[in-house]
């Protein structure tokens, strides 16, 4: 019984899978779980997608949208899962995005809540969701004044150090110092 | 305002007798989740205050510091970390890099105190309710470790290729190899305090790992100018106290440091040390013995503006590093290469002459300015059981000596060795070369006192050994080589019950009914060393006091009870190089302060 429905999962999944390949230029296909897997799509399609999703293949229920900085390359990725709710099937949606230029189309006409979301990364990672209602407003940082802290070139060791003053009587050893001190002969 | 304004706000008071929708202190039931990230546990016993918690800590929340009833010592800085929860923000990077695994996070994450101050403690010495807490963060397993669990393998010759021929077995690691050894270091620097040298291990590691072979170069010499020789053969204490060793392999420190020198030219060592033309300061010093001790001393002793001569009683230097340690674990070009070095910051050295026969030590203190003595261990002991005065019964040191020397030695088919630490490995697998060259097949037995756990030499001198076909039968003690017809039958032995009685004296004990012959048709002695010191006079033996086994007695400088004698080595202490290495280095600034002071 349970064989059969592993096995039916992973058909569904796959004629979904199927039907988003004709109609947009998927790549990466990582199957993760049996009821999950990631696509990779263009920037410009995604929000599509992600429409065609919803309106016409059950992934009525949002269940986050996040971000991932590769530095290296100069991208922020996107990551929308989404839930088909019948099926019982994750399927997340992931996008790169310019780092320089970190723009993107909103969603939050598909599910609303979507707006909190952008809001969080705008703040966190000054990734930009134009027409996004409150987009611009403090999330959770109130007086912000450097970087966006979820950037990777956010030093917060240095932020730290410059923003919040040791508590006075805090002392500390170095493990190698204090050791020759007490042990080198 | 209207009265309406003012009025509603009492209607509220309709409600004062309604059921709460609230749930009263809801806290007192509401345990955090199993893997939840609450305040820190810490195992005081298994910490060993490497800091690795420290210098991960993004906010600066964690500062280490001395906890009562955990002293410093050898693999434990004696600090543990206190978390200032003031800054903490629970990310638990502290536990995921945590090298003995000591440190954890509860579940618990409710705690009230009126005194900020309270917010700031060593986890682990104060109890705390969460303290045997079971649920919280660990650090996940397996698989998820921050710095690499297994040693970069080093490649050898297999015993095959090796067992026939002295050249060198271990290959050295490639620029790729170093770099991924070096890259598991965290840099905690508990391995300084261990090695007797005090050598900067994670500077030069961390030289290693940023491919910068100058700077290496010289965080070597700042305490240890026989690199090669040390990147070879060294004891390696340090990497027995190693933090990443707690949880996995330690580093290859030895390795590493051996890759360091292999990678510079003898040609770019002056211009990389900045030892071109030194200033000499007009005074001298005689060094006794070119081995590690001498050396060390004439090399920072030249640094200082000395003017060095070593006597050295053989005809090429390094003492037991050439005389002693068989070529396939030390090549000869190596010795030469640290050698070469020291000579060429203007050291003289006059070979084949010996103090007290060719030179007294009087003329020398009268010569020089000071005398450094770092003469060794070249006397074998002998068991001194019945049979030991056969002449095919040879002590371990005289053979190595003279394989050294590129003379013939006897070489019988079927050998036993009497002894088993590193020399006595040394010996036996000399000699396994010697007999398959020239019987085709080995037949070696090493035998000791010592237990197979309790062997005093290194674990891989034993291993190898046995790769290359030697075998090594511990726990026996001798009691008599039996000859027949004037020739060596072989060594009668008994079971060694044990080596040191309740005091710690040596006084083994055996079972005599429990007996074992092994054949041979020679037997050589490697029971330890001990030193001659007949070049010192009687007059000058006077003026020094002597501790246990008849060790000169030195102060911290190296400094003999006759102030112009420094006394350093195996001698006095290891006997291994590094020690020598540290005791020559010390005796360099001693010399110093007291020609300074003079």
């Amino acid at each position: 019984m349970e064989k059969k429905n592993k096995s039916s999962i992973v058909n569904i999944k796959s004629s979904i899978i199927d039907d988003i390949k004709s109609r947009f230029e998927i790549t990466d296909i990582v199957h993760r779980r049996d009821n999950m897997t990631f696509v990779t799509c263009e920037k410009q399609k995604t929000i599509a997608l992600i429409t065609h999703m919803k309106t016409n293949l059950g992934f009525k229920h949002f269940v986050l949208l996040t971000a991932v900085d590769w530095i290296e390359d100069g991208k922020f990725q996107l990551t929308y899962i989404l839930n088909n709710p019948k099926q019982k099937l994750d399927i997340a949606v992931r996008t790169m995005i310019s780092r320089e230029e970190a723009t993107m189309e909103t969603a939050h006409k598909l599910w609303k809540q979507i707006a909190t979301y952008q809001r969080e990364l705008k703040e966190m990672f000054g990734i930009d969701f134009p027409g996004s209602p409150r987009v611009d407003e403090n999330f959770i940082l109130e007086g912000w004044n450097d970087i966006p802290p979820y950037r990777r070139d956010f030093d917060t060791k240095v932020y730290a150090e410059e923003t919040f003053f040791p508590r006075p009587g805090r002392k500390t050893n170095d493990p190698a110092e204090y050791m020759k001190k007490n042990l080198h002969k | 305002m209207a009265i309406k304004d003012i009025l509603t706000p009492f209607t509220a008071w309709k409600k004062v007798f309604r059921e709460p929708v609230t749930v009263k202190d809801p806290l007192n039931d509401r345990p955090g989740a199993e893997r939840y990230r609450g305040f820190h546990k810490n195992e005081l016993k298994t910490c060993i205050g490497c800091g690795s918690c420290e210098e991960i800590c993004e906010n600066e929340a964690i500062d280490l510091v001395a906890v009562k009833g955990y002293d410093t010592k050898d693999g434990d800085s004696g600090l543990r970390p206190m978390v200032d929860y003031g800054r903490c923000c629970w990310c638990a990077l502290c536990v995921d890099v945590c090298t003995t695994g000591s440190l954890t996070l509860s579940n618990e994450y409710t705690w009230v105190a009126e005194d900020p101050e309270e917010f700031r403690f060593v986890p682990g010495a104060e109890n705390k309710e969460w303290d045997n807490n079971e649920l919280g963060w660990k650090k996940p397993t397996p698989n998820y470790e921050f710095y690499g669990q297994k040693r970069q393998t080093m490649e050898e010759l297999h015993p095959e290729e090796r067992d026939h021929s002295f050249i060198e077995m271990i290959k050295g690691y490639s620029k790729e190899q170093a770099q991924l050894e070096a890259d598991r270091c965290v840099e905690c620097g508990i391995c300084i305090a261990t090695c007797p040298a005090n050598m900067g291990i994670p500077e030069y590691i961390k030289a290693v790992r940023e491919d910068d072979m100058e700077y290496g170069l010289k965080v070597l010499y700042e305490t240890n100018p026989l690199p090669e020789i040390c990147g070879r053969i060294c004891t390696h204490k340090c990497e027995t106290v190693c933090s990443v060793g707690h949880n996995g392999e330690p580093l290859s420190i030895r390795w590493l440091k051996r890759y360091i020198a292999d990678q510079v030219e003898s040609a770019d060592y002056k211009r990389i040390l900045g030892t071109d033309g030194i200033e000499n300061n007009g005074k001298t010093v005689a060094v006794i013995g070119s081995g590690p001790a001498g050396l060390s001393a004439a090399h920072y002793l030249s640094l200082l503006g000395y003017k060095v001569t070593i006597f050295e009683q053989f005809a090429q230097a390094g003492g037991m590093m050439r005389y002693g340690i068989p070529e396939y674990r030390l090549p000869y070009n190596q010795i030469d290469k640290d050698i070469d070095y020291i000579l060429s910051l203007g050291v003289d050295i006059k070979y084949n002459t010996r103090i007290g026969k060719d030179i007294t030590l009087s003329e020398l203190r009268d010569k020089y300015d000071a005398v450094f003595a770092g003469t060794g261990l070249h006397l074998g002991r002998s068991t001194g059981i019945p049979g030991t005065d056969h002449e095919n019964v040879y002590q371990a040191i005289e053979l190595l000596n003279k394989i050294t020397e590129g003379k013939e030695i006897h070489v019988a088919e079927k050998i036993v060795v009497i002894g088993g630490g590193n020399v006595a490995m040394d010996i036996t697998r000399s000699l396994a070369r010697l007999q398959n060259q020239k019987y085709g097949r080995v037949q070696m037995i090493a035998t000791a006192l010592e237990s197979e756990e309790n062997l005093p030499a290194d674990v891989e001198e034993v291993l190898e050994a046995r790769e290359e076909k030697a075998i090594v039968n511990a726990g026996w003690g001798p009691k008599e080589i039996e000859i027949k017809d004037g020739k060596i039958k072989g060594l009668h032995v008994v079971k060694c019950l044990s080596i040191f009685d309740a005091e710690g004296r040596f006084n083994p004990k055996f079972d005599e009914d429990n007996k074992n012959f092994f054949e041979a048709d020679m037997v050589v002695e490697s029971i330890g060393q001990g030193m001659d010191i007949n070049y010192i006079t009687e007059d000058i033996k006077a003026e020094l006091k002597f501790g246990p086994r008849g060790r000169i007695t030195v102060d911290e400088n190296i400094q003999s009870d006759a102030k112009w004698l420094f006394v350093g080595g195996d001698i006095i202490q290891g006997p291994d190089v590094i020690h020598g290495i540290a005791n020559g280095h010390k005796a360099a600034y001693g010399i110093d302060n007291f020609l300074k002071n003079k």
